[in-house]
């Protein structure tokens, strides 16, 4: 785990993002066991009660639960897990469409460039890969 | 009270070593002073009986036969005794300053220990005690060795021997060995206000600073002066109104008062007004 | 709960703290930031009563500082608080004696976390294991609240870490902590308030993650703004 977190946005909601990230990535698997609250602060370091704020919204936004005092983990809910995806997906889009915009590219133009490039950048990480 | 015995063995520890090195070097000089006088003398004595044809009895009349005294009044033995009166005397002031020297606060950790900060003011006042008996019970039991060392030098014939307390009543060493109880408690509770007195006046410059220093000159005149005020009025008010006994008690007395002063302004200054 | 109330303090004419008033909660960290020289270690010094203030009260938990607060609250200085010739065990000996609260587990288990042996000569430590010792001998009192003073300042980057490091494991856990820096950036995203006081008062008092959830700042950002109005 190794995050860099920048000043300017909650500690809590960046760290939120991080396990959503993880989540969508697939790092995370449904049901996997999370470190605890002190554990991820000495993880992240950030301070315990930051780490505690994020996994309180986490749970409430059910990302992940806690049964007892067993440790909390990674949600099976599949409507969860999907709408984590989801959310990312477009937040990304949207910020993409945003500055495409700002510059007054014809959509099927983006679109072309979109994939060419994607394919290319595919191409170029399986090369590094090995 | 508990941490008040391990603060003052805690002093005693910090000091131990030079204190150590300080009775050595004393054990040093007096011995050496007993050596060189016992030889000088029988050095003279051989001198003046072989090469003058002087008897004995002559030479021991003519000469006073050999007593401790002669190894009491030479420099080496006077300058040991200097030395550790010098120490401890500086040893007084550097007992306070040695914890807020360098940078090694050591202050911030005595002032933060979970004990009234009074003991360590009686602590480091009873370290200071125990390190002047030490020495004083060190001057006692190398006057019995002392003298065995003359005994081997300077044979009898030449020698009168005397108990120690004839050594010591008649010269500066009566100060540090008193003759009598009275004397004794006399002179060491006087030293006892003395170094409160000098505490409690390190205590007003270390609070104050530069301005303490000049609190701490005044809190020290003020005491000196109430301490001999009994005499001081007899003497020029009364025109000598008062018989040596009331006049003894009062000095008792005003000692005892300007002791209980040293130590509650000390306590005020540990407590309300010390910074680190 | 450390309260501070107008307090100030006055060395000769200069005025150092001219009414500083602030809260610390038990179970947060609290950093007085300022630049050199504002008075923070001041404050410090008073809250321990290492210094007389002029005026103003300070509470701990709602009562005045007392002999035995010294059990419950604990003030780790710039400076080492121990003698120079003691050895690490000495020391540690020293603590033992005199602190109901010093917990010899702790202290050991703090001597291997941060790699110093407890045969080393105080003296003949590098300026930041000394400063991981003096850290580690207030770290090892089972006391409610932690003062620190400059914890950062004028160490190596590796001996900073793991000193950071200190802020996220069990053993700050649900204590209260007030921290002094002239330099927020390795603690950012370690402290839960900022005190913020510049020549002798407190500028402004809040919690760094409402500030960004509210207003979008850095501790900088805030900083900044203050210093420039």
């Amino acid at each position: 785990m190794n995050v860099k977190f920048n000043n300017r946005d909650p500690v809590y909601v960046q760290v939120v993002r991080y396990f959503k990230e993880q989540i969508a990535k697939g790092f995370f698997e449904p049901g996997q066991e999370i470190p605890s609250r002190r554990e991820l602060a000495h993880r992240l370091k950030i301070n315990p009660n930051t780490a505690q704020r994020a996994y309180k919204e986490m749970e409430e936004q059910g990302l992940i639960f806690t049964e007892g005092n067993l440790p909390s983990r990674i949600t099976k809910d599949e409507g969860v897990l999907k709408k984590v995806r989801k959310e990312l997906i477009m937040e990304a889009v949207e910020t993409f469409v945003h500055s495409v915009r700002t510059i007054n590219v014809p959509l099927e133009e983006v679109l072309y460039i979109v994939k060419e490039y994607y394919e290319k950048a595919d191409y170029v990480r399986g090369n590094t890969r090995d | 009270m508990n941490r008040y015995l391990k603060l003052v063995n805690f002093e005693f520890n910090r000091f131990f070593k030079l204190y150590i090195v300080l009775v050595i070097v004393t054990i040093i000089m007096q011995f050496f002073a007993v050596i060189l006088e016992s030889r000088g003398y029988m050095r003279e004595a051989k001198n003046v009986i072989y090469g003058d044809m002087m008897s004995k009895a002559d030479f021991i009349k003519n000469y006073e036969a050999f007593t401790m005294q002669r190894v009491v009044q030479s420099n080496w033995f006077y300058w040991s005794i200097a030395l550790c009166v010098v120490v401890l005397l500086i040893y007084v002031f550097f007992i306070w300053y040695r914890d807020w020297l360098g940078k090694n606060s050591f202050i911030y950790r005595l002032l933060m220990l979970p004990t009234a900060r009074l003991n360590l003011y009686f602590a480091k006042a009873t370290a200071i005690l125990i390190f002047v008996f030490g020495l004083v019970a060190l001057q006692l039991l190398l006057f019995l060795i002392e003298m065995q060392i003359m005994k081997w030098i300077v044979p009898a014939e030449f020698r009168v021997d005397l108990p120690i307390k004839e050594y010591t009543d008649f010269n500066y060493l009566s100060v540090i060995l008193p003759g009598s109880l009275i004397d004794f408690l006399l002179f060491y509770g006087m030293g006892i206000v003395a170094v409160c007195v000098t505490f409690t006046a390190i205590l007003f410059e270390r609070c104050y600073r530069l301005k303490g220093i000049i609190f701490g000159i005044s809190y020290g005149l003020v005491s000196v002066g109430f301490f001999l005020m009994p005499l001081l009025i007899d003497t020029f008010v009364l025109n000598y109104y008062f018989f040596p006994v009331e006049l003894f008690v009062m000095e008792v007395i005003a000692g005892i008062i300007v002791l209980i002063g040293a130590v509650w302004i000390g306590n005020y200054l540990l407590k309300y007004k010390i910074r680190v | 709960m450390i309260e501070v109330k107008n307090v100030t303090k006055k060395f000769g004419r200069k005025e150092v703290l001219k009414g500083v008033s602030f809260t610390a909660e038990k179970g947060q960290i609290t950093c007085l930031i300022g630049i050199n020289g504002v008075g923070k270690t001041t404050i410090m010094q008073a809250i321990m009563s290492l210094i007389p203030i002029n005026s103003g009260e300070i509470f701990i938990d709602g009562s005045k500082l007392t002999k035995d607060s010294y059990e419950k609250i604990t003030f780790i200085p710039d400076t080492i608080t121990m003698p120079p010739q003691m050895r690490i065990a000495d020391a540690f000996a020293f603590m033992a004696d005199f602190y109901q609260s010093w917990n010899q587990k702790r202290a050991e288990e703090l001597l291997e976390f941060f790699k110093l042996e407890e045969t080393e000569r105080i003296s003949e430590l590098s300026k930041g294991n000394t400063a991981k010792v003096n850290m580690l001998l207030g770290l090892a009192l089972d006391v409610d609240y932690f003062l620190m003073d400059e914890p950062f300042s004028g160490i190596d980057i590796f001996s900073r870490e793991e000193i950071a490091n200190v802020f996220t494991s069990h053993l700050i856990e649900d204590r209260g902590v007030i921290i002094t820096t002239h330099e927020i950036n390795d603690i950012e995203h370690l402290i839960d308030k900022v005190v913020l006081i510049d020549n002798g008062v407190v500028l402004k008092e809040f919690y760094v993650e409402e500030v960004r959830e509210n207003e979008g700042k850095s501790v900088i950002d805030v900083l900044r703004e203050v210093y420039e109005s």
